[in-house]
């Protein structure tokens, strides 16, 4: 039975962003959790195949204990069983420890994994960078930016979309793809399936220490990358008001915008002007 | 006593937010306009279990506690009222008799097929002369062999217009209605069961609410719900579940209108200002979530007594009746805000104004609420 780990991220819900606009930043403490959407991709993609092929997924996330919530959500939707790895001492990690912690933690409770599945990037901070170094961490090989997969007898078959080019891959396993959210719709979550992933569900939740983190290698501690800002990018606009007769004012109009009138009508007006 | 949604409450919430943003949301004011049933929608709703929320799963349901029930017919209704009527009549008061009064029989026939979504349920107890009067009920059903033959016609059938099971309030004596009235389980394509045209309302137009005809209607008598003679108490049990529901739509459709204003309010200038810096639109905001929540409270509170296994008709009765004023309030105070684009199809709240009224009208009148609660306050050792 292919056993399979899909690892998910809980994110603010972009509808309910709250933004503090007089500093420019996301005030997470407000913001109310989902499932990142690629990880929503990356979790359909194992469904289908468990749904073909059959298998075993666990979903895997660390986070503050709220988090927990996304674990429930992948068990609702046909995940297995969850993973919770959760410690005031992780937070803080920037990607690499982030790689670092959860492929220990998928070594310590995921044993005998043969694809682990990751969402290409987060809604977040959209590093996309913990799912290939995750495959260094645990040393097998990895793809990514994935948009569809199918897997056959210890080999996965991918399919990406790379600089305009439609590549078809395999991989043998064990192995480690990131999924984009091209060809996996997320589904929606049925009721039923929540009623029982919370009446009854295989959670099991982890600190630093019952995965055996080296300490000086995890949350902010060990993380090397340090966020200095974040900002929300604000673009100016100023009024420009052209005056005098007409034939006037659309010279100026033509001397000011002739690349971009040029650019919408798809004509070289500085030649055309100079050619006459 | 803890006022913090649990996890799964949020979770719930959250899911079907989303599912109701994404899928609702785009053609709610459609739907509404051409007063059109989205039986798309209905198609993606079916095998996420909304159609056997709390249904056993032995059935087909998903066994939803109350209090997740009340959070889905809320958020749907915050999206499309109409859908939530919808949901919640057929959830309440077409399933829940069955569940309750059925026989081991009767649930392995007819629940399958509802909590698939594969028969939309509807109640039928209103006739032209007879509503909040349950005794003048005309519509008649006569013991022939092992049938019942059904005569009459029930009017204001939310659902009507696309129900696959219908249960039909009917006497089996007429001289002695109270003593004999009865449920009896009809399905579309029963003869002498047609469905009439689909009323012009007011609100709630995407749901097809219509006329039902029962004429020389023969059912075996298997589809009587308990004995003749527990028309009234299973009715009136139906009722108090079914009032949640109501409440709990209504509560959606204020959030709605809530939510609206208070983005809109942000945005509108006057006087080079937001109009929510002027004191008597943020005495507005203040009053429309104060009542919200004391609402929301109230439903709950209901919700969670009914949980606990205790008699709610009284608690469901006042979420009811608090929770469709502050519907019709709120609706109205957010058309205010909004001025003349209020009033304009252009807005939603002018959708969620006319769709607030019915909800102090059905599955009992604000002036039946206050009965049922007076009753239950009188019955009170003081």
């Amino acid at each position: 039975m292919l056993k399979m780990v899909v690892c998910i991220k809980q994110v603010p819900m972009v509808s309910e962003l709250p933004w503090d606009p007089a500093t420019g930043t996301l005030q997470r403490d407000l913001a109310e959790g989902m499932m990142n959407p690629a990880c929503r991709s990356a979790l359909d993609a194992a469904l289908r195949i468990k749904e073909t092929e059959g298998g075993e997924i666990t979903a895997i996330t660390m986070g503050p204990p709220m988090a927990e919530e996304v674990l429930r959500e992948a068990i609702a939707l046909g995940a297995d069983r969850g993973v919770l790895l959760t410690d005031r001492k992780m937070a803080g990690a920037d990607t690499s420890v982030t790689s670092n912690t959860l492929a220990r933690a998928i070594e310590k409770a995921c044993s005998g994994f043969e694809l682990v599945l990751y969402g290409f990037s987060t809604s977040d901070s959209e590093t996309a960078q913990v799912g290939p170094q995750l495959a260094e961490e645990l040393d097998i090989p990895g793809v990514a930016y994935v948009d569809e997969i199918e897997v056959s007898e210890g080999t996965v078959r991918m399919r990406r979309i790379s600089d305009h080019f439609l590549e078809t891959l395999e991989m043998d396993l064990p192995g480690i793809v990131t999924v984009t959210t091209g060809h996996y719709a997320p589904r929606h979550v049925p009721l039923g399936g929540l009623q029982a992933a919370f009446a009854a569900a295989n959670i099991v939740s982890l600190d630093a220490a019952a995965v055996g983190l080296d300490p000086e290698w995890i949350g902010a501690k060990g993380s090397a990358t340090k966020i200095r800002n974040v900002y929300s990018p604000t673009a100016g606009k100023k009024n420009i008001v052209l005056t005098g007769a007409p034939k006037r004012i659309v010279e100026q109009l033509f001397e000011r915008f002739d690349d971009k009138i040029g650019g919408a009508i798809g004509k070289d007006l500085k030649t055309d002007k100079n050619s006459k | 006593m803890d006022f913090n949604p649990c996890m799964k409450h949020k979770v719930v919430r959250k899911a079907v937010r989303m599912f109701a943003e994404a899928e609702l949301g785009p053609i709610a004011h459609d739907i509404d306009r051409d007063a059109r049933f989205p039986r798309e929608v209905v198609e993606k709703m079916r095998p996420l279990n909304f159609f056997g929320l709390q249904a056993p799963k032995a059935y087909g349901g998903a066994e939803i506690d109350t209090i997740s029930y009340a959070i889905v017919i809320e958020e749907i209704s915050r999206i499309s009222a109409a859908v939530g009527l919808c949901l919640t009549v057929h959830n309440s008061v077409g399933i829940y008799p069955i569940v309750s009064f059925g026989t081991e029989e009767q649930k392995k026939r007819f629940l399958p097929a509802m909590t698939g979504g594969e028969r939309i349920g509807a109640f039928c107890l209103t006739e032209a002369n007879a509503g909040s009067d349950a005794d003048g009920v005309e519509t008649v059903a006569v013991r022939d062999g092992n049938d019942y033959v059904i005569n009459g016609t029930k009017i204001f059938v939310t659902n009507g217009g696309v129900c696959g099971t219908a249960l039909i309030f009917a006497v089996t004596d007429t001289q002695n209605p109270q003593r004999s009235a009865g449920v009896f389980i009809v399905e579309k394509g029963n003869p002498g069961f047609a469905v009439g045209e689909i009323e012009d309302l007011c609100g709630m137009r995407a749901n097809p609410v219509s006329s039902l005809f029962l004429e020389e209607c023969r059912v075996p008598e298997t589809n009587l719900l308990g004995c003749p003679g527990d028309g009234l108490k299973i009715g009136l049990a139906t009722l108090d579940a079914g009032r949640i529901g109501i409440a709990a739509q209504a509560l959606g459709l204020a959030q709605a209108a809530f939510e609206d204003s208070v983005r809109y309010s942000k945005e509108r200038q006057q006087f080079k200002k937001a109009i929510s810096s002027f004191q008597t639109i943020q005495n507005y905001l203040a009053d429309m979530a104060t009542e919200i929540d004391a609402a929301r409270l109230l439903l709950y509170r209901a919700c969670a007594v009914r949980d606990a296994g205790r008699p709610f008709g009284a608690e469901a009765a006042m979420a009811k009746l608090y929770c469709s004023a502050t519907a019709t309030r709120v609706t109205n105070t957010a058309v205010q805000i909004h001025g003349g684009y209020g009033y304009s199809k252009e807005y939603d709240v002018e959708r969620y104004f006319r769709d607030a009224k019915v909800t102090e009208i059905y599955e009992g009148t604000s002036e039946v609420q206050r009965m049922v609660i007076s009753r239950a306050v009188l019955a009170r050792r003081t």
